[in-house]
Formats: C-alpha cells, sequence, structure tokens
C-alpha cells in the first residue's frame, strides 16, 4: 500500500460517521438504507460519506446487486492499522541501530573528539 | 519543555541513549551520522543520497535502501523547526504528518530522545495504537468501540 492510498484511508477514517460506517460494516455487507438508518442525516449525506469510503479502498459496493450493498474491504483496513506497527518498528529499530553507533564513537579517539567538539 | 509533553491522542516514542545530548542531536542532522542507523533493520540509508539542510524550510532527504532485494525507498520532508541541540521538527508534504524530535538531558550523558507524530489521523492515535496492538482488524474494530463483544 503506497503512502496515497495510505492517506485516502487515513482521510477517510478522520471522520466518526464514516468510522461508525466501517464499524457497521465489519459486522456484515449493509444497504445505503441500512447505513443511514442510525444517523439523522439524509440519504444524500450517507451516500457522500459512501463515495470518500469506496474511493479510499475501504468499501466496495456491488455493481450487480439491485440494492448495491456495500462490503468492507478488510486487507485495506488492516493495511492502515499495520502501517502504525510498521511505523513504530522502524523508529525502534532506528533507535537500536542509533544506540550502537553512539557506543561506536563514544569509544576511542573518535569518541574523544566528539566529546571535545560538543 | 511543557510543549513536548505527550498529548492525548499522538504516536509518541522514546529511547534514552547513553550519550550526551549534542552528540544525539548532531547524530541526527549530519549525514555521516544518520548513514550508520537512519534505516530500520535489514535497511541501508547510503551516505551519498542524505540530503539535510537544518533550519525552516529546508529539507531532509533519505534514500533507504533494502540491504535484502535493493528496493529503495525515498522519503522527503521538510523542517519546520531547528532548535539546537533539543528539538527538531518536520513535515511529510505528500501526508501533512509532522514529527517533532525532542532531546532531553538527562545528565551524566544520559539523553532521552521522544519522537512525537501528529496529525496522525485520530483512530490511529489510540494507546493500543502505540503499543502495536493495531495489527489485526478485530484489535482495530474494537478500538473502534462499536463491536464491544466480537
Amino acid at each position: 500500500m503506497g503512502v496515497s492510498e495510505l492517506d485516502a484511508t487515513f482521510t477517510a477514517l478522520a471522520d466518526p460517521t464514516r468510522r461508525a460506517i466501517v464499524a457497521r460494516l465489519a459486522e456484515g455487507d449493509a444497504t445505503v438504507n441500512e447505513l443511514a438508518a442510525p444517523f439523522d442525516m439524509s440519504l444524500p449525506a450517507i451516500s457522500r460519506h459512501l463515495k470518500v469510503l469506496e474511493r479510499s479502498g475501504l468499501i466496495s459496493r456491488s455493481r450487480h446487486a439491485q440494492f448495491r450493498p456495500c462490503h468492507l474491504e478488510r486487507e485495506a483496513l488492516d493495511a492502515a492499522a499495520g502501517w502504525i506497527e510498521d511505523n513504530r518498528r522502524t523508529w525502534a529499530e532506528r533507535f537500536d541501530k542509533l544506540d550502537e553507533h553512539l557506543r561506536e564513537i563514544q569509544r576511542g579517539p573518535v569518541g574523544d573528539q566528539e566529546r571535545k567538539a560538543r | 519543555m511543557s510543549d513536548c509533553r505527550p498529548e492525548a491522542g499522538e504516536l509518541v516514542f522514546t529511547r534514552v541513549v547513553e550519550a550526551p545530548r549534542a552528540l544525539v542531536f548532531r547524530c541526527m542532522t549530519e549525514p555521516e551520522h544518520l548513514t550508520h542507523f537512519w534505516g530500520p533493520a535489514g535497511v541501508s540509508a547510503p551516505l551519498d543520497q542524505i540530503t539535510v539542510d537544518a533550519r525552516p524550510g529546508g529539507v531532509f532527504e533519505t534514500v533507504m535502501v533494502n540491504d535484502a532485494d535493493g528496493g529503495e525507498y525515498r522519503t522527503h520532508v521538510i523542517y519546520d523547526e531547528v532548535v539546537v541541540p533539543e528539538r527538531l521538527a518536520w513535515t511529510d508534504p505528500d501526508t501533512g504528518m509532522t514529527t517533532i524530535s525532542t532531546f532531553t538531558d538527562l545528565g551524566g550523558d544520559r539523553t532521552e530522545i521522544r519522537i512525537h507524530q501528529a496529525k496522525v489521523p485520530e483512530p490511529f492515535r489510540s494507546p493500543q495504537a502505540q503499543a502495536g496492538f493495531l495489527t489485526s482488524l478485530d484489535r482495530f474494530a474494537a478500538y473502534l468501540g462499536q463491536l464491544s463483544g466480537r
């Protein structure tokens, strides 16, 4: 998943209504009417939220079934959640290497120079 | 340092290293040092492809090369703030995500590094996210708080 897709996913999930829609779809596919029911919102407003979710790749909508049920694309959601973990791991591994590097440069003549330089 | 305390809802990673703060800051801003650690495990950051212009509006660019397959990952961010030797802030223009690094002198040549990522979209800022718990849909759904009991 590239940065632009992740960005779209994050943007889509930044809105509480869209998060609620995603949560509902985690229980199973649903039509626009079913998704709109819990909200005090017009169908066009819900449709706009669905379009954002669809563009982000988080949901898909059947082209064939009569009521075009919405479907949660779990891989896209997993990818976004995984990004957090990747990011945490990148920094942890960076810090491990930095720790090692700091030990190296503070040892011996190079270390002395570094200490004098501060 | 009150401005760099973590606020609820942001990603924060910290590490204490055995080195004076000025040296740690130089490691974070000098290509000759960055090349040794900027790539995570199994990934190199070649010195000739690191650009650091450490001043507000300056660029910080790296190319990280996967040691196993040679795959390259380019990063490009713009410094917002450079306060020697205590604080660095940069923004990724592609994602809008801001990373603030603060360096706290703990005395005795020990330094705390704090990486504070702001403007991370709200659903991804939970303590669970920081702990790396958000690795499956079920956990994510639990975080959404809409699916208790699943």
